[in-house]
C-alpha cells in the first residue's frame, strides 16, 4: 500500500488547514483557523488552557474529524482519506501512549505489526538504541520511569518513519536527564521532519521554530512566520491574549 | 480480510491475550465468580432435601456465564482506557472494524477458557447424568452463544467505555438485549441436561442462536466506525 | 494576522440551519391538528367498540372491550421504535441533530405507549382471566422493550459530550429495534403452559368480524394521528429547548 504523499512537489506545503472548525454540541472550540507549515518546517502553538490547541493538534493527527474547513497532510484529506495520514504523521503526547503490562520491546512490536513494517526486528533494535533503552527492552514498562516513558514514547512515535511529528506538549512532567534527551533528538531528527509542537514553554518552542502561531477562544489571533526574539515575543503574547478567562 | 488486517489482528490479539495472562485479573476474577455463584444457587435451591434441579440447570449455568461475561466485557477496553492508549490505537491506520474482530475474539477466548473450566466444577454439583453422548450438542450451544454474547458485548462495551457511568452502564443495556440468546440458550442447554434433547427441540434453538450472532455481527459491522471514533 | 473581533458578538457558524422552533405546531397538520384528529377518531371508534362490536366471550367477555385500546397502543409502540430506528441511522448518516430530537421523542413515546400496552394488558388479564401477569410472548416482548429503552436514558444521562451523546443514542436506538422482533422469537420458542394472549391475526387473515374489524382500524388510525401530533409536539419542544440553552450559553460567555 502506497505509504507516500498525494503530491511529491517539495514546493508544496506539507501541512494546510484551512477554515478549520469543531464544534462540541453546543460549544466552538475551534473557529476558523487556517496556517499551512512548509515541508520541514515547525510550528510552534502557544495560547492559554481551552484555546483549541490541542484539539487543532487532534485534527491534524486524524482522531477527530473537523466540523468544517478541510485539513490536509501531504494533499491527503484527513477526513476522506485518513489511513495514508496516519502513516504520515507520528504523535507525541503528555501520555505516552505505552501498554503497561507488556515489556518495552512487545510495545514497539504491537506497533510495528499495526503500521505493518517490513523491517519490524531491525528498526526496533534501531529506534530503542537511538533512545538509550537497549537495556531495558524486556522489562515491563510498568517499571519505567516518566524519563523513560517518555523516551519509549518518542521510539514508539518514530517507529513507522513518519514525515510530520506532532508533539502536545511533550516536555511537561519530564526531568531534567529527559529533556535533554528529548531537545538532543528533536535537534537530530529537525531536519527531515516538519513539526507542530504544542506547548507553554516559551523558550523551547521558539528555540526550534520557523513558524509562531498563538491560539486563544478556538482561533488563530497571532500568526508570524519567522522566528520570534523570546522577550518580544512574551509582550506580543500579553498582547494577543484576553487576560483573566 | 487482507493479509496486513490479519496482521493487525494477530498484533491486537496477541497483546490482549499477553496482557492478561501476565496480570491473570480477569481471568480469576471470572472464574471465582462462577464458583461462587454456583455455591449461592446451591443455597438458594436447597430448601428441601428431594428437590430435582435437572431443569434448572440451564438456566443456572447460563445466569453464571451471562454476568461472569459482563466482567471480562466491561475490561474490554481497560487498558486503553486507563493507560490512555485508545489514541495510540486510532492513530495506527487500522480499519476499525478489524479492532473490533480483535476485541471481540479476545474476549471470546478469555469466556471460552472460563468456560471450559467451570462446566465440569457445574456438572460435578448439578447434573445427575452424564452427558458424554451430547457433548458435541452441548459444545454447540456454548460456541453460538459466546459468539452472540461476546459480539454485542464488545459492540455495547466500546460505546459504555466513553461514559461516565462506564461499568454501571454496560449491564443496563446489555442485559435487555441479551434476552433473547439467554432464551434460546438456556432452554437447550436445560434440554440437554435434561435429557429431553431431541432433534426438534435443539435445532431451532441453536437456528435462533446462529441468527442471532449473524445479525448483531451485521450490525456491529456496519456501526463499529462510529462506535470507536470520537467523532 | 490578528483578530481582535472577538467579542463582536458575531453568530458563530452554525452546522446546520435550524427551522423555526414552533414550526409544526400550527396549520391543519400541526400537532395541535393532529391531536384533534385523533380525539375524534378514538372517540369514535371507542363509541364503536362498545356499542356495535359484538362481545367475544372467549376473550374475556365485557373485559375485551380494552382491545380496542390496547392493540393500538401496541402497534403504536412499535411504530414509534421504528421511527427511532430510522431517525438513528439518518443521525449517523447525516449528523443533522434534528434527527437526534426526532429519535429521543419518538423513544420517550415509545416507552410511554409501551408501558401502556403492559397497564392495559394486565388490567385486561386481571379482569377477564384473573391473573395480573402472564410470560406469553407479546406482553414479555414489551416489557423487555421497556426495560430495553430505559437503557436509552440512562445512556444519553451518562454521555457528556452532546456530539458523542447523540451518535450513541442513535446507535442505540438502532441496535435495540433490531433485538425487538428477536426478543418477540425467543419467547415463543419456550413452550408456555397455556397460552392466554388471544391470538387474533393468524395466517388464514384476521378471522375478525367486521364489527370488530372496523372499530379496531378506527382506534389504530386514531392512535397512530395521536402518535403523530405528540411527536411533531415533542420535536418542536425539544427545538425550543435547544435554542434557549444556546441563547443561555452566549449570554454566559
Amino acid at each position: 500500500m502506497d505509504a507516500g504523499p498525494a503530491q511529491d512537489s517539495a514546493a508544496a506545503p506539507e501541512i494546510v488547514v484551512e477554515g478549520l472548525g469543531k464544534v462540541f454540541g453546543r460549544r466552538d472550540a475551534v473557529r476558523d483557523v487556517s496556517f499551512t507549515v512548509e515541508r520541514g518546517g515547525f510550528l510552534a502553538l502557544f495560547g492559554p488552557n481551552g484555546a483549541g490547541k490541542t484539539t487543532v493538534l487532534r485534527i491534524v493527527a486524524t482522531l477527530l474529524a473537523p466540523s468544517s474547513g478541510t485539513v490536509r497532510v501531504a494533499g491527503h484529506d484527513v477526513s476522506d482519506d485518513p489511513d495514508p495520514v496516519r502513516r504520515l504523521v507520528g504523535l507525541i503526547s503528555h501520555s505516552p501512549l505505552l501498554y503497561r503490562d507488556l515489556t518495552a520491546y512487545e510495545n514497539l512490536r504491537f506497533y510495528a505489526d499495526m503500521y505493518g513494517l517490513d523491517d519490524r526486528e531491525q528498526r526496533i533494535a534501531e529506534l530503542l538504541d537511538r533512545v538509550e533503552l537497549t537495556h531495558r527492552r524486556y522489562d515491563l514498562v510498568r517499571t519505567f520511569s516518566k524519563g523513560m516513558l517518555q523516551r519509549l514514547a518518542i521510539a514508539r512515535a518514530l517507529l513507522h518513519r513518519p514525515r510530520v511529528l506532532l508533539l502536545d506538549e511533550p516536555h511537561s512532567g519530564l526531568d531534567p536527564h529527559a529533556v535533554g534527551i528529548l531537545d538532543s533528538l528533536l535537534a537530530e531528527i529537525r531536519a527531515e521532519h516538519t513539526f507542530v509542537m504544542v506547548t507553554h514553554h516559551l523558550g523551547k518552542g521558539l528555540e526550534l521554530a520557523s513558524q509562531v502561531a498563538i491560539m486563544d477562544g478556538g482561533r488563530l489571533v497571532f500568526h508570524q512566520a519567522a522566528a520570534v526574539d523570546e522577550r518580544h515575543f512574551a509582550a506580543v503574547y500579553r498582547e494577543h491574549v484576553r487576560e483573566g478567562v | 480480510m487482507s493479509a496486513v488486517g490479519r496482521r493487525q489482528f494477530r498484533a491486537l490479539l496477541r497483546k490482549d491475550v499477553t496482557s492478561e495472562l501476565r496480570t491473570k485479573e480477569m481471568l480469576v476474577s471470572m472464574f471465582l465468580f462462577a464458583v461462587l455463584a454456583m455455591v449461592v444457587f446451591h443455597y438458594a435451591f436447597s430448601v428441601r432435601r428431594d428437590v430435582d434441579l435437572t431443569f434448572f440447570t440451564g438456566g443456572m449455568l447460563w445466569v453464571t456465564f451471562i454476568f461472569g461475561a459482563l466482567l471480562g466485557l466491561n475490561r474490554s477496553f481497560v487498558h486503553e482506557k486507563d493507560e490512555g492508549c485508545l489514541d495510540g490505537l486510532l492513530l495506527c491506520p487500522v480499519d476499525r472494524v478489524t479492532i473490533f474482530f480483535a476485541k471481540m475474539a479476545a474476549n471470546l477466548v478469555f469466556l471460552g477458557v472460563i468456560q471450559l473450566l467451570t462446566v465440569p466444577v457445574f456438572s460435578v454439583f448439578f447434573v445427575t447424568r452424564g452427558y458424554w453422548g451430547d457433548l458435541g450438542a452441548l459444545l454447540a450451544v456454548l460456541v453460538l452463544a459466546d459468539l452472540g454474547i461476546c459480539a454485542l458485548g464488545t459492540l455495547l462495551a466500546t460505546i459504555s467505555m466513553n461514559t461516565r457511568a462506564r461499568d454501571l452502564l454496560l449491564p443496563i443495556v446489555f442485559l435487555p438485549l441479551i434476552v433473547p440468546l439467554l432464551v434460546a440458550a438456556t432452554s437447550a442447554t436445560t434440554a440437554i441436561f435434561a435429557q429431553t434433547a431431541t432433534g426438534d427441540a435443539l435445532w431451532p434453538r441453536l437456528a435462533f442462536l446462529a441468527g442471532y450472532d449473524a445479525v448483531f455481527l451485521v450490525v456491529a459491522w456496519g456501526t463499529y466506525d462510529f462506535a470507536i471514533g470520537e467523532g | 494576522m490578528s483578530d481582535r473581533d472577538e467579542r463582536s458578538g458575531q453568530v458563530p457558524a452554525r452546522a446546520t440551519p435550524q427551522a423555526a422552533p414552533t414550526a409544526g405546531v400550527g396549520g391543519p397538520l400541526g400537532a395541535a391538528a393532529l391531536v384533534v384528529y385523533a380525539i375524534v377518531a378514538l372517540t369514535g371508534g371507542l363509541l364503536l367498540a362498545f356499542w356495535w362490536a359484538p362481545t367475544a366471550d372467549e376473550m374475556g367477555g365485557f373485559a375485551q372491550k380494552i382491545f380496542f385500546y390496547h392493540v393500538p397502543i401496541a402497534e403504536t409502540a412499535l411504530v414509534a421504535f421504528a421511527v427511532a430506528f430510522v431517525a438513528g441511522i439518518m443521525y449517523l448518516a447525516r449528523r443533522d441533530a434534528r434527527y437526534d430530537r426526532l429519535g429521543l421523542v419518538a423513544v420517550r413515546l415509545g416507552l410511554l405507549f409501551s408501558a401502556l400496552v403492559m397497564a392495559t394488558g394486565m388490567i385486561w388479564g386481571k379482569a377477564a382471566w384473573g391473573v395480573w401477569w402472564t410470560w406469553e410472548p407479546r406482553l414479555t416482548t414489551f416489557l423487555i422493550a421497556c426495560l430495553l429503552y430505559c437503557g436509552y436514558f440512562v445512556l444519553r444521562a451518562t454521555v457528556e459530550d452532546e456530539s458523542r451523546r447523540a451518535t450513541y443514542a442513535a446507535l442505540f436506538a438502532i441496535i435495540a429495534f433490531v433485538d425487538v422482533p428477536l426478543t418477540f422469537f425467543a419467547t415463543r420458542l419456550v413452550p408456555e403452559g397455556s397460552q392466554l394472549h388471544p391470538v387474533v391475526v393468524t395466517t388464514t387473515g384476521t378471522g375478525m368480524d367486521t364489527a370488530v374489524l372496523v372499530p379496531l382500524l378506527i382506534c389504530m388510525l386514531g392512535m397512530t394521528l395521536l402518535f403523530a401530533g405528540l411527536l411533531r409536539l415533542g420535536v418542536a419542544t425539544e427545538a425550543l429547548r435547544e435554542e434557549l440553552a444556546v441563547l443561555k450559553d452566549r449570554l454566559e460567555r
